[in-house]
């Protein structure tokens, strides 16, 4: 009863009425205007087949992975606040963040366990799909956008591991950098991707600012984007695949 | 119900074009059921994804305060680790850079599978099988892709814990120190 009372006065008011214009969702209509009524839940649909939220079908991979990219989102700007991309300072903030700023080092974690696990859940979604055969028309065009969704997890994972400057970071990166100096043709094309990539012939202050510009602006923008059309085209080519219905 | 009854509860009326064509007996409405089998959003697809989302976050946290992320000596471009290692996810490719010229294992190999990858679908049209996991009439696919995975990963397990000073093969057990 109590529960009942408190309940009536948080939300028969002027104020809670003017957020959430449907009272509570115990019918259908109402239950509709929960999501259409909510600019971020909208981009789903009011009504999704019983295939949808079977946990077995699914696995939440696909979901778990756009959680991990929201969680690296949020602890990505806190580290932000601490973190200066500069060949002279990147390590000591590392340090900073480890021992001095309060739960730097739970951000950091959270951040770097959050990446390794991205790149993880983003290729089981892919298997997800491949083995249900999720893939085929009429999503073909959501799968190749998928794929792409994935190369970019791996270039956002690739170009964060440069910024803590440590022995770790430089020569990994080294090593990807000389990869990409083997395209072909190796003294035109190869030579010149390299430079661009770093910015120079060697990982110094140039590879440093340009791997953080596309880790922290670049590549999330363009990743954000793709997550989107890959969220709408889920609904425009007829929700999650399930098998045809007798 | 007969059509007498049918007919005291509904009387036809010559002035609609519509009437009662039968009445039949079930258990109830269909609630929770729409026509095309579906449920309502909410809360039925919104509360797993809540739920799902504090899993995850919880899980993450728990890793977060077990493990701590690591970070080596500050970088110096003059000491050079052996074997000097790339991020796990490109280990695989680190590791086909030892077979041949690194171009076919570093560029080729990649953009090819990414190609492949993308086109699959155009090729795969077969409609058989949609919607189930493993399904028998997409066995050959399925067994492409798994011989896909296992290489993938495969390449990146050797890379990652079999490989030693000079790109040599260690057992894991048996790794000397990289410094």
């Amino acid at each position: 009863m109590k529960m009942n009372r408190l309940w009536e006065l948080l939300t028969n008011n002027r104020f809670y009425k003017s957020i959430f214009r449907h009272g509570y969702p115990d019918d259908e209509i109402k239950r509709s205007e929960v999501v259409t009524g909510n600019l971020f839940l909208h981009i789903q649909p009011v009504k999704v087949h019983k295939n949808t939220i079977r946990t077995g079908y699914t696995l939440g991979l696909g979901l778990i992975s756009f959680y991990l990219f929201i969680i690296l989102t949020v602890t990505g700007v806190l580290l932000m606040f601490y973190y200066i991309p500069s060949i002279e300072r990147a390590y000591n903030d590392m340090k900073d963040l480890e021992f001095a700023v309060s739960f730097g080092i739970i951000f950091r974690n959270l951040h770097r366990w959050g990446a390794h696990g991205m790149v993880a859940f983003v290729f089981l979604h892919m298997c997800r799909v491949f083995f249900t055969g999720g893939y085929k028309s009429p999503r073909e065009f959501n799968w190749g956008i998928g794929v792409i969704l994935l190369i970019l997890t791996l270039f956002l994972s690739l170009t964060g591991y440069l910024l803590p400057w440590d022995q770790l970071a430089f020569w990994a990166i080294t090593i990807v950098a000389n990869l990409i100096g083997t395209t072909p043709p190796e003294k035109i094309m190869g030579a010149s991707l390299r430079q661009v990539v770093l910015g120079g012939t060697i990982v110094g202050q140039n590879a440093l600012i340009r791997f953080y510009v596309m880790h922290v602006v670049v590549l999330p923008l363009v990743a954000a984007a793709l997550i989107g059309v890959h969220f709408w085209r889920i609904r425009k080519d007829g929700g999650i695949s399930r098998p045809a219905e007798e | 119900m007969d059509k007498k009854e049918e007919t005291v509860i509904f009387p036809k009326n010559p002035n609609k074009t519509y009437g009662l064509m039968e009445l039949t007996k079930t258990k109830s409405f269909q609630i929770e059921k729409g026509p095309d089998n579906t449920v309502t959003s909410w809360p039925h697809l919104l509360f797993r994804e809540l739920i799902l989302f504090m899993g995850v976050f919880i899980a993450l946290m728990i890793i977060s305060m077990v493990f701590n992320a690591p970070l080596e000596e500050q970088a110096n471009p003059s000491n050079t680790p052996n074997p000097a290692k790339a991020p796990w996810y490109f280990l695989g490719l680190q590791e086909m850079l030892a077979w041949a010229h690194p171009f076919w294992g570093g560029i080729f190999v990649p953009t090819v599978v990414t190609i492949i990858l993308i086109l699959t679908p155009y090729f795969d049209t077969s409609q058989k099988g949609v919607g189930v996991w493993f399904a028998p009439e997409r066995r050959i696919a399925n067994l492409l892709f798994t011989i896909f995975i296992v290489l993938a990963v495969g390449l990146i397990v050797v890379g990652e814990f079999f490989r030693g000073p000079n790109w040599q093969i260690f057992w894991p057990w048996n790794m000397p120190s990289p410094h």
